[in-house]
């Protein structure tokens, strides 16, 4: 293991003694019209043909021999500005790009076409530009970031009305999902119809599949880095929509002109609003909604300093009167500060505060109720550095402390006014880790990202450590013995290294094969046996019971642009080992139990696959296809007769078809397609009666053994752009635009589950039941929609 | 009483539509599957045994004739007492006390069950549990929802559950002499409460487990109409039978696997699982389901006059 730390740390001693007489040219690339920083913004040094990319916080730093060069700044959208640079000191070049529709027509375009999924050493990553995202036809009209990547290979959902998203056949809960580097453990509204990212308030989304960069670590699926937009910083901005469930409204502007700037951006629903005159349940205080509201500010204390500062508090509630129903949500706060300790060494430290809760409350009066709260905490700090030693080289290290602080119930029940305590032990977990790893151009063609990230977790107390007996199928297992202990001492550690590894090899101009190994370590589970993924979910620990769950995924990709990088296509294979994958015994009580640990069956996983994507970037009809072709499955002792057996998420065919076409300036027309292999489940073959009731019996007791029908669905949507001039030739400040979308065009019956039943009746003694089975649809029809959205 | 209201409001709000469908079913063997429950009281008690049957089969189940079936009493650790159930009808097995004043079984004993068929043996066990009383049923007014349910009375029966961790029960509800027999109205309680991981021990019932004696019937002339569950002239009857934990663990399964809520209810709902069984083949390669169930009850029965209604303070 020591020679993955000896190697990153040999090329920077080595770089340190030839740097001396090399000048860096750095600085930030920010976007013309509201000074918001770019990500991922090209800085490219004609004379060597190569160059850097800035990071999350639009920051790059190029460090060259003396000399003269050419540097072009490009982003997609924008225009390309080139600069003549005289490298002879240390250069700060702060660099605002316009944006392609704000030129004069007299200026030719000559923002080149991007070509970097060819180049990049990156693989298995999928980046959705916010303008695109926009332009999705989305559920009654409102524009979403998670269900927009859905329409990207290895992504995928079990159905409406699931939260959550799996990738590459992981779970909902081994995705590690950042807002601002601070983690959301429930990234759906409305029980997953609406993710919880306002688009208003997002600049950036990127998606990690696989080769996955040291600096990320505790998922093992994938990492959802989503970015907020920092605000304006030039002038006022109004942005919003109305739509037919919600909403949107967000403000953003500068505090001080060109040096600290705000964004407030919030959201509503009203079906309860609406619902008012059909129903009066809502005068008795009955709510049902869901509100969200993103803050963020930045401050340029220097040129060397930057702060942020942002915040997300968003909570749904469905409530049957004023006192009884149940609501979730996150908050969190994160506190960052950038700091240049020299040109080349960039950093940033993160602070931050999270904390995902429910609540759940019955009972009409004090004398009989039950009310229950269950959160997670955490707790991080988070120092991250980059070394931009030369444009060979560009390492990264740092490390990540995180306090959490499980609080499975904080629960009562009162009966006839008898209270009784119900509630569960807090749970705390301290987990720490490091990191060094080293972005490397080893020749023009041959490229790598490697690095080792160490990770350890412990368990404390206070706190009660259960050993169960071994697992019987078919019953929960019994305590064998207890030990308590106390305060912040250790029930239980671990510790891990998890090697990451990329390599590019560039054919030719257009085309590159990339590799990846990576392997990630998760010590938080997420509980769930239900059909899909609710808010209801528990999160819990590793304990000395709940091992670890380790992932390795090895992934290969063959990488092709055409006709000038109008069209980009791209294959990857990839195989996923995981070990302490979980599941549960048949009626397992995963809520408020004490003994949760002997209801759970650990065992291993595998997922493989191949994923196809052809994207046209340009021309007036353009968009995407993907298909993956996968396979996810389980093999957990006491489950399935002990046998390998497909996860609800395993899809074997999953096609996503996006076109987007520009019908003249103010009117476009998009469309998407999704197809997916219906979703494994079990199905009764016999039936017996027990004291009158009809029970159903699988009798092979096979898991996941069949599968319901397919799912295939067809979204259309139109957008009419407000006039761009008023009747005086004027340009308006004022944009607006109509966006009518239909959702499930032709009305397909899309199954989420299968159910069997004794019916409804109430049966007569001795005459046996008549058994059906019922097919649920979440959405039954065609869901016509209009969003009107407006900016000033 | 409004969860139910108004989780019928939201979804028609939440657009769910189910459609009753044909789907094909694999093949399977018949297997045995034994309906044992023995009840401390006087008179005959019976143990059906009947074979599996595809889970479409609308016909009358499959005796097991020819088969032998006792039930061994054990006192502390010495056997007490055998009794011999005689097939009566097809797959009907019965046994009546000597005395017709005598009960079946003792609080507090052990009753194994034996059945063998065609040499087969298999077996099992329960624990005669003692039940608490129930002191007092009364009626409460409730509010009614516009388009759903006009105002209406609710029953409720007053118990206490017996002191220690672990009692279960199964609370049984008849209505003008009508048992309460769909799954929905299925009431069972661990202790005072729903669940083993969160005992409420020796208290009263809880208001959930005190209502579920309720019937939500659909009124027939209207179809999102809700009949009152009990209107003035009306007789309840609630029994409350103690069970041993396995049952109250298939109990619950039962509820899980045959009390489907439908519509936006299914998106926090388990896929199917077998329920549990207590009923175990000594041949490994043999198979069965079922439970075998020994309990003591206490019955309470009230008729719903102007002096059963308890004013509840808000």
């Amino acid at each position: 293991m020591k020679k993955y730390l000896l190697a990153p740390l040999l090329v920077v001693l080595l770089t340190y003694v030839q740097a001396q007489e090399k000048f860096t040219l750095s600085g930030y690339v920010r976007d013309a019209s509201n000074g918001e920083t770019l990500i991922g913004a090209n800085v490219v040094v004609e004379e060597l043909s190569g160059g850097n990319i800035t990071n999350v916080y639009g920051y790059y730093s190029l460090t060259l021999n003396p000399g003269s060069y050419t540097i072009k700044y490009r982003f997609v959208g924008y225009e390309t500005i080139t600069k003549k640079v005289d490298l002879t000191e240390n250069l700060r070049i702060d660099i605002d790009l316009p944006t392609e529709d704000q030129e004069l027509e007299a200026v030719v375009i000559s923002a080149e076409a991007e070509d970097r999924n060819v180049t990049d050493v990156e693989m298995s990553t999928a980046e959705l530009d916010i303008r695109t995202i926009q332009k999705i036809p989305a559920f009654l009209g409102e524009v979403d970031v998670v269900k927009s990547l859905q329409l990207l290979p290895g992504v995928s959902t079990v159905g409406e009305g699931a939260s959550g998203f799996n990738v590459r056949g992981g779970g909902v809960g081994q995705n590690l999902v950042l807002l601002d580097e601070s983690p959301v453990y429930n990234s759906s509204h409305l029980l997953g119809f609406f993710s919880v990212f306002n688009p208003d308030a997002v600049k950036d989304v990127k998606l990690y599949k696989g080769g996955i960069p040291p600096r990320y670590g505790g998922r093992i699926s994938s990492i959802l880095d989503v970015r907020m937009k920092e605000g304006n910083n030039k002038e006022y901005d109004f942005t919003g929509g109305i739509g037919t469930i919600f909403s949107r409204f967000a403000v953003e502007g500068p505090i001080v002109k060109e040096k600290a700037s705000f964004i407030v951006a919030g959201r509503r629903s009203y079906a309860d609003i609406l619902a008012r005159p059909f129903t009066d349940v809502f005068d008795e205080g009955a709510q049902l909604y869901f509100y969200d509201l993103t803050i963020k500010t930045n401050y340029n204390i220097s040129k060397k300093d930057r702060l942020f500062l942002s915040g997300y508090l968003g909570r749904d509630v469905f409530k049957f009167d004023s006192r009884q129903g149940f609501s979730w949500g996150n908050n969190t706060a994160t506190l960052r500060w950038n700091h240049l300790f020299t040109e080349k060494i960039f950093s940033n430290f993160t602070l931050f505060f999270s904390d995902y809760d429910y609540e759940l409350a019955f009972g009409e009066n004090d004398r009989d109720k039950f009310e229950w709260t269950s959160r997670i905490q955490t707790y991080d700090f988070k120092p991250e550095f980059t070394y931009f030693i030369n444009p060979q080289n560009e390492l990264t290290f740092g490390g990540e402390a995180v306090l959490y602080r499980f609080k499975p119930a904080d629960a009562t029940g009162v009966s006839n006014g008898e209270s009784t305590d119900i509630s569960l032990a807090e749970k705390k977990a301290f987990e720490t880790s490091l990191y060094i790893g080293n972005e490397q151009k080893i020749t023009n063609s041959l490229s790598a990202m490697y690095g080792l990230r160490f990770s350890h977790f412990d368990y404390l107390g206070k706190g009660t450590a259960y050993t169960f007996n071994d697992t019987i199928p078919g019953q929960r297992r019994t305590v064998l013995s207890s030990k308590e202990y106390g305060s912040l001492e250790s029930i239980a550690a671990y510790n891990n290294f998890e090697p990451r590894i990329s390599v590019k090899y560039q054919l030719g101009p257009t085309n590159s094969v990339k590799a990846s190994y990576n392997r990630t370590v998760q010590y938080i589970h997420l509980i769930s046996n239900t059909v899909a993924s609710n808010p209801l979910d528990v999160w819990t620990p590793s304990t000395n019971n709940l091992k670890p769950q380790i992932g390795d995924q090895w992934a290969l990709g063959y990488f092709q642009n055409f006709k000038d990088n109008d069209y980009e296509s791209s294959v990857e294979v990839y195989y996923r080992e995981t070990q302490n994958q979980l599941d549960y015994i048949d009626g397992a009580e995963l809520f408020i139990n004490e003994l949760l640990e002997g209801d759970v069956l650990p065992g291993k996983g595998r997922a493989y696959g191949a994923e196809f994507y052809l994207k046209r970037n340009k021309g007036k009809l353009n968009g995407w296809i993907s298909y993956t072709v996968a396979r996810t499955e389980l093999q957990i002792d006491g489950v399935n007769n002990n046998e390998w057996y497909p996860t609800r998420f395993d899809q074997a065919h999953n096609l996503k078809v996006a076109a987007f076409y520009d019908i003249n300036k103010r009117m476009s027309v998009s469309g998407n397609f999704t197809y997916l292999t219906g979703t494994p489940t079990n199905f009764p073959d016999q039936r017996y009666e027990i004291q009158g009731y009809t029970i159903p019996l699988n009798s092979s007791d096979s898991r996941n053994g069949v599968r319901i029908p397919d799912y295939h669905r067809l979204d259309f949507s139109f957008t009419l752009l407000g006039k761009e001039y008023n009747k005086r030739g004027k340009k308006r400040k004022f944009e607006d635009s109509y966006v009518f979308t239909v959702y499930n065009v032709y009305g397909r019956r899309n199954p989420f589950s299968i159910y069997f039943s004794q019916g409804s009746d109430r049966q007569e003694y001795g005459t046996p039941a008549s058994t059906q089975a019922t097919q649920l649809s979440i959405i039954g029809s065609v869901f016509p929609s209009i969003t009107y959205n407006f900016k000033f | 009483m409004k969860r139910i209201l108004f989780s019928l409001t939201i979804a028609g709000f939440l657009f769910g539509c189910e459609d009753n469908i044909n789907v094909e079913l694999a093949e399977a063997d018949p297997i045995l599957a034994v309906d044992a429950w023995l009840e401390h009281r006087t008179g005959e008690q019976q143990i059906i045994l009947q074979y599996t049957r595809p889970y479409f089969d609308k016909s009358s189940a499959e005796g097991i004739q020819g088969a032998s079936v006792r039930v061994l009493e054990i006192e502390g650790t010495s056997p007490r007492d055998t009794l011999v159930f005689l097939e009566t009808e097809e797959g009907v097995y019965s046994w009546s006390p000597e005395i017709a004043s005598d009960s079946f079984g003792t609080i507090g004993n052990l009753y194994v069950l034996e059945i063998v068929i065609d040499g087969k043996q298999f077996l099992s066990q329960s624990r005669l549990n003692a039940v608490p009383t129930i002191d007092s049923i009364t009626f409460r007014q409730e509010d009614g929802a516009q388009n759903f349910i006009p105002d209406f009375f609710a029953a409720e029966f007053w118990s206490r559950d017996l002191p220690g961790e672990g009692d279960t029960y199964w609370i049984k509800t008849w209505k003008n002499g009508e048992y309460l027999n769909q799954p929905s109205e299925i009431n069972i309680a661990y202790d005072a409460g729903f669940s083993q991981g969160a005992p409420v021990d020796n208290i009263l019932f809880i208001q959930p487990i005190r209502d579920l004696i309720n019937p939500f019937d659909e009124d027939p002339g209207d179809d999102f109409q809700f009949l009152p569950p009990y209107e003035k002239g009306d007789s309840v009857y609630v029994q409350i039978q103690s069970i041993n934990y396995d049952v109250w663990f298939f109990l619950t399964n039962v509820i899980d696997e045959t009390n489907r809520p439908g519509g936006f209810g299914e998106l926090f709902a388990t896929p199917l699982s077998n329920v549990h069984s207590n009923i175990v083949p000594q041949d490994e390669n043999e198979k069965a389901v079922g439970i075998f169930s020994v309990s003591a009850l206490h019955g309470m029965g009230r008729k719903f006059t102007d002096d059963a209604i308890r004013v509840v303070q808000p």
